[in-house]
């Protein structure tokens, strides 16, 4: 738990292995599980498990639906999203995997008024342009330290 | 020393106008009772407030600053939430949903800190182009408070009189230029080849130093909503100088009432606090600097039996005139990627386009390539393809770097017809809304249709763009102009050459309110510069009197 298998590479995900062995922390382990596979980076164990608990609150189904996307990637031997996506018959299954990538990606499970704010920093939107784009409110250079050169588009930073 | 019942100048508002002037009169020995309707925060709830905000609400400049029940603004989370406080009618209702801020600080929290001057030909429009009005005197006179707005913000701007604009200067900027990121220098060199010159911004943002106690920009990208550094200025910082200084600072008194006396004199305003309780603040001279919006709805609200039509209002312009520069925004795809979200999110613009013998007919316009990260808008929109993976990734990068924006903001002219009045809807203190109606009129449209759409689509064309959607709906660009406006003739304008009511010997009204024309330049420098102006006139009249 907390860690699962990704190209040959156990990558932990943050901070699951202080928990407590909650009911709650049990509840988010499928959750987990789930996004390592849908999403080829690093997570944050403390944000995915909030992003599990709002997901749930508003959908009795996730549970099963986590389960039944779980058991497609398992048949595949799946260990990138790209291994078993494309099995995921189109409907609620498809939809809530794209849900999924989606909070982590946006940091919230719904952007419509009210929604609450589970990541900002760290939303996975934000990562692919990290090297370059600033992420508002938090500077990556100093005092006149930007420069107007950017590396290529092909350059994707790791996260 | 001033107690919270009067002072020798009781300054209604806490913007870059009311901060400017109480500083003046404090150091001029005079007392000083600052009032403001909404409530005085910290700069890192703001922060906190802006990074809680759900992705789609996070270019809704206002989001972070939630209204007080009794000071109302502008709150776009809905359109029947953007209906709630400004009353707005007319063709364009739409390009005046201003977003200003009823916060002490106001919307200096959330300005770009653009500070472009006007230039010489911006201010007589009727003498060289036979259209809109002439201010009541020339750019020589406002040029020596230009250059101590420049100081008092701290601006920072290029030392090449080739990038300044205008080049007529008689002091340099406090601070050199800030640095472009990619997106811009790409943008600046490809408007060079079609013979534009894309000017570096003059910025009230520190520049590679330290000024006014106020740390060098870090490029956080985030000058709106909030500056989480104060490296921009904003009227926040300069509260506790007031306070320092014996100024007193009321938060959460909304004025509502301005009380004449014999010979017209002001005796006094009334506020409510948020316990609906009324509370008479009296002052030797008054101050309304509650923006061009607040200030005219205020004193129409307080119209008695001297001033039937509200006070400062003999001539019937108060609220007449509302200004702004109506924007169009193009929208490109690009085969190559520019970048943004590096340094501030607002550093330069094309301003020769705003010149030239076509203002007889039609106006000039701005240009600016827009530095805002585009992160959240490029992910939004690979995230909507449903992609996944690598190719999500790679989507995201590929349309937050390969897109963007330019801005145009149109010049406007003054129309008495484009006027703000009482609305009968009220608030939540029972205090009439402001109504608007506003037509951009013909002389923007012909800009649009005849200039500017055009040259933005050859802009984008010399960008490499494979895609461009220029907006149809002209937007707010939030400078808000011309409601109590300045001249030298009382029976057609509200304040004199000083901002003084024509009306009111101790009524002052300094601000955007007072422009007789607004160029298509953002106004707070010149804002700025009237508040100087009208401050050296204040001192002077009270040590007479």
């Amino acid at each position: 738990m907390g860690a699962c298998l990704l190209g040959g590479a156990v990558w932990p995900i943050d901070g699951a292995q202080s928990l407590p062995a909650s009911a709650a922390t049990d509840a988010a382990a499928p959750f987990l599980e789930l996004s390592q596979l849908l999403i080829p980076h690093h997570l944050d164990g403390e944000i995915g498990r909030r992003l599990a608990a709002a997901m749930a609150a508003t959908d009795p189904a996730l549970a099963n639906q986590i389960d039944a996307l779980l058991a497609i990637a398992r048949a595949r031997g799946a260990k990138v999203v790209e291994d078993f996506f494309p099995d995921i018959p189109a409907g609620p299954l498809r939809e809530r995997a794209l849900a999924i990538i989606s909070a982590w990606y946006t940091g919230v499970i719904d952007d419509t008024p009210g929604a609450e704010v589970i990541a900002f920093e760290l939303a996975l939107i934000y990562q692919p342009t990290r090297d370059v784009m600033t992420i508002p409110s938090y500077a990556i250079s100093g005092p006149n330290g930007w420069t107007s050169e950017a590396p290529p588009l092909t350059e994707m930073p790791e996260f | 020393m001033a107690n919270q019942d009067s002072a020798d100048i009781v300054i209604v508002g806490t913007g870059v106008v009311g901060c400017l002037i109480a500083e003046q009169m404090l150091d001029a020995g005079l007392s000083v009772l600052m009032l403001e309707a909404g409530p005085r925060v910290e700069r890192w709830q703001i922060v906190e407030n802006f990074r809680n905000l759900r992705p789609g609400q996070r270019l809704d400049f206002n989001a972070p600053f939630p209204p007080k029940p009794w000071a109302p603004h502008l709150e776009a989370n809905t359109p029947a939430q953007a209906a709630e406080y400004l009353d707005l009618v007319g063709p364009n209702a739409r390009a005046y949903r201003q977003d200003y801020v009823r916060y002490a600080g106001g919307s200096t929290w959330h300005w770009a800190g653009i500070c472009w001057r006007l230039t010489p030909e911006d201010m007589q429009l009727k003498s060289r182009f036979g259209v809109g009005r002439d201010w009541a005197f020339g750019y020589d006179t406002l040029e020596p408070f230009y250059s101590r707005a420049e100081a008092a913000l701290g601006v920072g701007g290029p030392s090449d009189p080739a990038l300044q604009w205008p080049p007529i200067r008689s002091k340099p900027y406090p601070m050199g230029r800030l640095p472009f990121g990619p997106g811009e220098q790409k943008f600046t060199d490809a408007v060079a080849r079609i013979g534009l010159t894309n000017l570096p911004a003059a910025q009230a943002r520190n520049s590679g130093i330290s000024y006014d106690g106020r740390p060098p920009c870090c490029g956080n990208n985030n000058c709106i909503p909030v500056c989480p550094i104060a490296a921009k200025y904003d009227a926040a910082t300069a509260l506790p100088k007031i306070e320092a200084k014996g100024g007193r600072i009321l938060a959460n008194a909304v004025v509502y009432r301005v009380e004449t006396g014999t010979r017209n004199a002001i005796e006094a305003v009334h506020y409510f606090d948020p316990d609906k309780a009324s509370h008479r603040v009296t002052g030797r001279l008054f101050v309304l600097a509650c923006n061009g919006i607040e200030t005219p709805k205020l004193l129409l609200l307080s119209k008695d039996e001297r001033n039937p039509r509200g006070v400062a209002n003999s001539s019937d312009q108060v609220g007449r005139n509302m200004m702004d520069q109506p924007k169009l925004v193009a929208e490109l795809e690009l085969a190559e990627p520019l970048w943004t979200g590096v340094g501030p999110v607002q550093g330069s613009s094309i301003m020769q386009t705003s010149q030239g013998d076509f203002r007889g007919r039609h106006g000039g316009a701005l240009f600016r390539f827009n530095n805002m990260a585009r992160s959240r808008i490029g992910g939004t929109a690979a995230l909507k393809k449903g992609l996944v993976g690598k190719a999500l990734d790679q989507e995201i990068r590929r349309l937050s770097a390969c897109t963007a924006e330019i801005a145009i903001e149109h010049e406007l002219l003054p129309d008495p017809n484009n006027r703000l009045t009482l609305s009968d809807k009220t608030d939540w203190l029972g205090l009439n809304r402001p109504r608007i109606y506003y037509d951009v009129g013909d002389y923007v449209r012909r800009s649009a249709s005849e200039f500017t759409v055009p040259l933005v689509r050859r802009i984008a064309a010399e960008l490499g763009a494979t895609s461009t959607q220029v907006s149809t709906e002209f937007t707010n660009s939030d400078h808000i102009m011309g409601g109590t406006i300045m001249g030298l003739e009382p029976s057609a304008s509200v304040v004199d050459v000083d901002c003084r009511a024509h009306d009111h010997a101790n009524l002052f009204l300094p601000g955007g309110g007072a422009m007789t024309s607004g160029g298509s330049g953002n106004s707070t420098l010149t804002m700025a510069a009237l508040a100087l102006k009208a401050a050296d006139a204040i001192a002077s009249q009270l040590k007479v009197g």
